[in-house]
């Protein structure tokens, strides 16, 4: 699946954010111009492609950001914008005109909601996401980034509640940006946020709400009992990495957000998505090969050699490669080397 | 060599002179079009096609059910906002239109890749204004080598189909210039060759009694001669490898740069690929 970046600003400033750095550093072109959204959209359309992701930065930033959700919509494909909710009052307004017609099976949002506590929004942010949840809650998904480990839920409940959002929470791991600092969950708390996590098992059931993990949450640490009460609920959980890829405004691609600077390529150089997908796995080879996973009983993990579970983020394994100067092979010396350079 | 179409205003009378004749009624609003589509029709003339030479944007222009029927040629300054226009793509794509845009700058090339991916007829109108070879010679490549479905952009579809490389080709036509295949006419009935030369009042007629089997008419024979000029002024663009396609058409705007000559060369190499991917038409080989 392609992420597309609209653009690399962003009106926040969340204190995990994995990405606002390496963006502004990274991209040459800051808005998504018209013909390059043509060409991504033309090249996913020849290979059978239906459902785009629309991030930033904040997408909504971008100028014409309505424009491009019609077109792509134009296209037939499904669309779903990662949005922090913080709308200016004008673009809000654009998309009361035009896309509140759209069906929620073609337009989704995903709003990355923060604890109104634990990492508070200035009463202008608070007001903004109000009213765009107030104008678009049936569209949208909270999400939800973990970044402390006493993080709270309590509040998407209410939210999920108070603006009719889908009842389904997107739960994501700060992840590590190899070569930088940032806050991130460290690998050996994964099993204090998992119990966490699922201490909130009685709101999710009551409430009727599903969770859905993002990438980078080990099967292992989860209990039996918490893997069967998540695959009764059907939960989008994929304990793998990838194999979504993200495509910058100037048509850079990479693995994602915290290996925006790995192996960076750009779309130019390939003709179709097996490529793509050829191009990601031999990344993950090459590492894995190096380094199986986050822990050191990755190692002949069955889940893995079975393909259920990947070991981690590859980013996380990469902060373990860093971290453990056990590098042996020297593209992967290489790579990580840039990120040492340009600090 | 059949005798042209008549491209002329929407006006009974002059219509009414014109049985026998296949037109091209030009109108100034997009409103019209119906009333004029209707009055040719009753004249019991054929209608060819209609053109709107509008001043607004496409995402102004008020598009209706009744305009389905017409063959239109739609000749706007812009494409507008799109999101504008989404709200009139169904509508438009129901309608049997071409959309021409002045391809001066980038903006109207990108609008015409927009609209063709979109599956919605375009033409890029070239030699208008200064033209931004770059950005035509981008689109010209989207509209031949484009693997994703996509409707035609003119003239770039006509030139790679029609392409002969053993002889010259002439696609005026698409800007209803080539006047074995149009000629024009004012609200007096008078004639000119080319819109253009319509509006600069250079007529080669009063009438078109006056000029009879047109093929045999000196102006209009002058005017398909009038390549062999560049070869006896030994003009620049008698020895440019685009020659064959552009036979000397922008030989007024000709710059330091000779964007025209690359932007014809890379037209050239073009075709070829486009023919390569389509093996299934009939075109004559290369070196053959």
């Amino acid at each position: 699946m392609a992420n597309i970046l609209l653009t690399t600003s962003c009106n926040r400033s969340c204190p995990y954010c994995f990405a606002k750095r390496e963006m502004a550093t990274i991209t040459k072109e800051p808005l998504l111009s018209w013909d390059n959204l043509i060409y991504i959209a033309d090249f996913l359309k020849a290979e059978g492609q239906r459902h785009i992701s629309l991030l930033g930065g904040e997408p909504t930033l971008h100028p014409e950001c309505v424009d491009f959700i019609l077109y792509l919509l134009e296209r037939g494909f499904e669309v779903t914008v990662f949005t922090n909710g913080v709308l200016s009052p004008l673009r809000l307004k654009e998309f009361k005109r035009h896309l509140v017609e759209v069906t929620v099976e073609r337009l989704s949002f995903v709003c990355n909601l923060n604890d109104p506590e634990q990492t508070p929004a200035s009463d202008q942010e608070r007001e903004r996401i109000h009213q765009f949840l107030s104008l678009l809650g049936p569209w949208t998904i909270p999400g939800f980034n973990i970044y402390r480990l006493d993080f709270r839920l309590e509040f998407l409940f209410d939210f999920i509640n108070r603006y009719g959002m889908k009842r389904h929470i997107r739960l994501g791991l700060t992840h590590p940006v190899p070569g930088r600092q940032s806050d991130f969950i460290q690998v050996e708390k994964m099993r204090t946020i998992i119990e966490r996590l699922c201490s909130y098992r009685k709101w999710f059931d009551s409430f009727r709400v599903t969770p859905g993990l993002d990438c980078g949450f080990p099967i292992c640490k989860f209990t039996d009992e918490e893997l069967g009460w998540m695959f009764r609920l059907r939960v989008a959980s994929h304990f793998s990495c990838g194999p979504a890829f993200d495509i910058a405004p100037d048509l850079g691609l990479y693995h994602c957000f915290p290996l925006s600077n790995y192996q960076r390529r750009s779309l130019l150089e390939f003709d179709s998505l097996r490529q793509i997908d050829e191009h990601f796995a031999r990344l993950h080879d090459q590492l894995k090969c190096e380094l199986p996973g986050i822990y050191a009983e990755c190692d002949g993990c069955r889940a893995q050699e079975e393909g259920v579970c990947c070991g981690g983020g590859l980013c996380q394994v990469l902060t373990r490669f860093r971290e453990e100067a056990r590098i042996r092979l020297p593209e992967i010396e290489d790579e990580l080397a840039k990120d040492s350079l340009s600090e | 060599m059949n005798s042209p179409k008549i491209v002329c205003p929407n006006n009974k009378r002059l219509l009414k002179g014109l049985a026998g004749y296949s037109v091209v009624v030009r109108v100034d609003e997009l409103s019209q079009a119906v009333g004029a589509a209707a009055d040719v029709r009753d004249l019991g003339i054929s209608l060819a096609c209609l053109i709107v030479d509008s001043n607004l944007p496409l995402d102004q222009l008020a598009l209706s059910e009744d305009q389905k029927a017409i063959p239109l040629v739609i000749v706007s300054p812009s494409m507008g906002k799109f999101r504008n226009l989404a709200e009139r793509l169904e509508r438009l794509r129901a309608m049997n239109v071409r959309i021409y845009l002045p391809c001066d700058g980038p903006g109207n090339s990108t609008a015409l890749k927009i609209l063709s991916s979109l599956g919605i007829n375009g033409c890029a109108l070239i030699g208008r204004e200064p033209t931004d070879w770059e950005a035509l010679s981008d689109l010209m490549t989207y509209a031949l080598l484009e693997r994703t479905p996509h409707a035609p952009i003119e003239p770039f579809e006509f030139i790679a189909s029609h392409y002969n490389p053993l002889s010259t080709l002439n696609w005026r036509g698409v800007y209803f210039d080539d006047p074995a295949q149009f000629l024009h006419m004012d609200a007096k009935g008078r004639i000119a060759l080319t819109a253009a030369e319509l509006k600069k009042k250079r007529f080669i007629a009063q009438s078109l009694e006056e000029i009879g089997e047109a093929a045999a008419f000196p102006a209009i024979k002058d005017r398909q001669q009038e390549w062999r000029r560049f070869f006896v002024e030994n003009h620049p663009c008698a020895s440019c490898n685009g020659w064959k396609i552009c036979m000397g058409m922008f030989s007024a705007a000709l710059d330091k740069d000779q964007g025209c000559s690359r932007f014809f060369r890379e037209m050239i190499e073009v075709t070829r690929q486009y023919r390569t991917q389509k093996p299934s038409q009939t075109y004559l080989k290369f070196g053959s």
